[in-house]
């Protein structure tokens, strides 16, 4: 058999996406409990330096550049509808901005990076590879293959809205010159025929999938096995330490910090 | 005589209400044989495709009369897998056959389905690439192949399964002539190799690698003399 080790197993130095997937988790679900603007900013940098450290580009974070303004509006929106704390700009009564405000808005803003960022960390692994780590995981390989599919599925539906416009563009339909109401009308049109090429795609990709023998049984072998090595160990022990850790202190130091 | 794939009176349509597609169809596929079935757009080709590769009635719905008969069983008394492991089909669209994310993932999908041990679905990989001579690709993503390259790749993973039956619906029409003399070098192989094989056409050039050129019109096959 000629087969080459460093497809059937992750390579030495490489980290097991299992150990990858417990970091996000880690990173991401402390993200969501904890309160403390300094904690965030915390988990947020370490969040940035990992990725970094994993050989990531923060490719996800700069693909969120042009929503980031998005989640900075909603920041400062709320920022200005809770009064909380010393007033920073009023206008008579009317408090706009607080102290309060200002550092739910900030908190706001640190969580939903802190929650991006560290995705980053599994971008440069296989699909292949987060299933089998989730089947061997004992997640039901349905459920992996799902996940799978909707990471494949994605790019259909993105191939299947430019190719919608496009072909509205051959036309001769100046997307850009026509006022937004009509615009928006127009899209509301093009939803059905998107949504029924999309549809049509997925069901041609189930079928192919059936064809090959998808779920003829309750379990299925793997071409490909992942193995835990002792730096995966590690990782996965020092992410448990840290959302203990990291809980902890949200927890019990409520009045301090 | 028990032939690999053979169907009786075969009639099918997708609602009670609805025009029949298929129309007492009886054809015989023989061991090795290259047949080719040609229409046009609109004929039941791929109707026809589903029904003998079980699809139809497992997966699509519709009312379906007849028998379809692979090597003697009833495929509406056998279940899809069982199928998948007779019968081999290469759809028209090349990027909704390919789901992985390398052309090894996608060669090994079919065979751990059938729960292959490891050491044989590296064999049926090696071997898969080797038929269709795609070994230099297999570490590559599929994704940045051309049209017929992934289709080539479909048909490997379709050939892991090790079916005695391959279909190929509009294989080739979505791929460049580079491709379609490819994937006929390959079809000639796999007759070779005692496959038999049914390929659903609608473009004639593609038809001389062919034994036996059959046409459906109106639900209906018969010899084709030169015109739909």
């Amino acid at each position: 058999m000629q087969t080459s080790s460093s497809t059937q197993t992750i390579e030495e130095n490489e980290l097991d996406p299992r150990s990858k997937l417990c970091i996000v988790f880690a990173l991401s679900s402390v993200a969501v409990f904890v309160q403390k603007i300094w904690l965030l900013a915390l988990i947020l940098m370490l969040g940035m330096v990992l990725t970094y450290l994993l050989g990531e580009n923060l490719h996800l974070f700069k693909r969120f550049g042009r929503i980031i303004w998005l989640f900075v509006g909603i920041a400062v929106i709320q920022s200005i509808f809770t009064p909380e704390g010393i007033p920073l700009i009023a206008i008579g009564k009317i408090r706009l901005l607080t102290v309060g405000g200002l550092e739910k808005g900030v908190c706001f803003l640190l969580r939903i990076m802190a929650i991006i960022v560290p995705a980053s960390i599994m971008i440069s692994t296989g699909t292949r590879e987060i299933i089998q780590g989730l089947v061997q995981w004992k997640v039901p390989y349905e459920i992996a293959f799902m996940v799978s599919l909707a990471i494949r599925f994605l790019p259909l539906l993105s191939e299947e809205i430019k190719d919608t416009f496009i072909a509205i563009q051959l036309r001769g339909i100046e997307l850009d010159k026509i006022p937004l109401g009509k615009r928006l009308r127009m899209y509301s049109y093009l939803f059905m025929p998107v949504l029924s090429g999309v549809i049509l795609k997925a069901r041609e990709l189930s079928t192919a999938m059936e064809t090959r023998a998808f779920r003829a049984f309750p379990r299925r072998t793997s071409y490909r096995v992942l193995k835990l090595q002792n730096q995966d160990y590690l990782v996965m022990g020092m992410s448990l330490c840290f959302v203990i850790v990291v809980l902890t202190i949200n927890f019990y130091y409520k009045g301090g910090f | 005589m028990t032939y690999p794939l053979e169907t009786r009176n075969l009639s099918f349509c997708y609602s009670q209400h609805s025009r029949l597609i298929l129309d007492k169809i009886n054809l015989r596929v023989e061991l090795g044989q290259v047949l080719a079935i040609v229409g046009l757009s609109g004929s039941g080709k791929s109707t026809l495709c589903y029904c003998l590769s079980g699809i139809i009635p497992l997966v699509q719905q519709g009312e379906m009369w007849g028998q379809v008969l692979i090597k003697g069983s009833q495929t509406r008394e056998m279940n899809l897998p069982t199928i998948a492991t007779r019968v081999g089909i290469v759809f028209q669209n090349p990027e909704t056959q390919i789901f992985f994310p390398t052309v090894e993932d996608e060669l090994a999908f079919g065979p751990e389905n059938l729960c292959i041990p490891q050491e044989e679905i590296g064999q049926r990989i090696e071997e898969g690439l080797r038929l269709v001579g795609m070994e230099a690709y297999r570490y590559m993503s599929p994704h940045h192949l051309s049209g017929g390259q992934k289709q080539l790749i479909a048909l490997a993973s379709v050939l892991t399964l090790k079916p005695e039956i391959l279909i190929f619906d509009e294989a080739m029409s979505q791929i460049d002539k580079v491709g379609k003399q490819r994937i006929k070098e390959v079809i000639l192989d796999l007759k070779k190799a005692g496959k038999s094989i049914i390929m659903v056409e609608h473009d004639l050039k593609n038809l001389d690698v062919a034994d036996r050129i059959l046409v459906l019109r109106q639900g209906r096959l018969e010899d084709f003399v030169g015109l739909f």
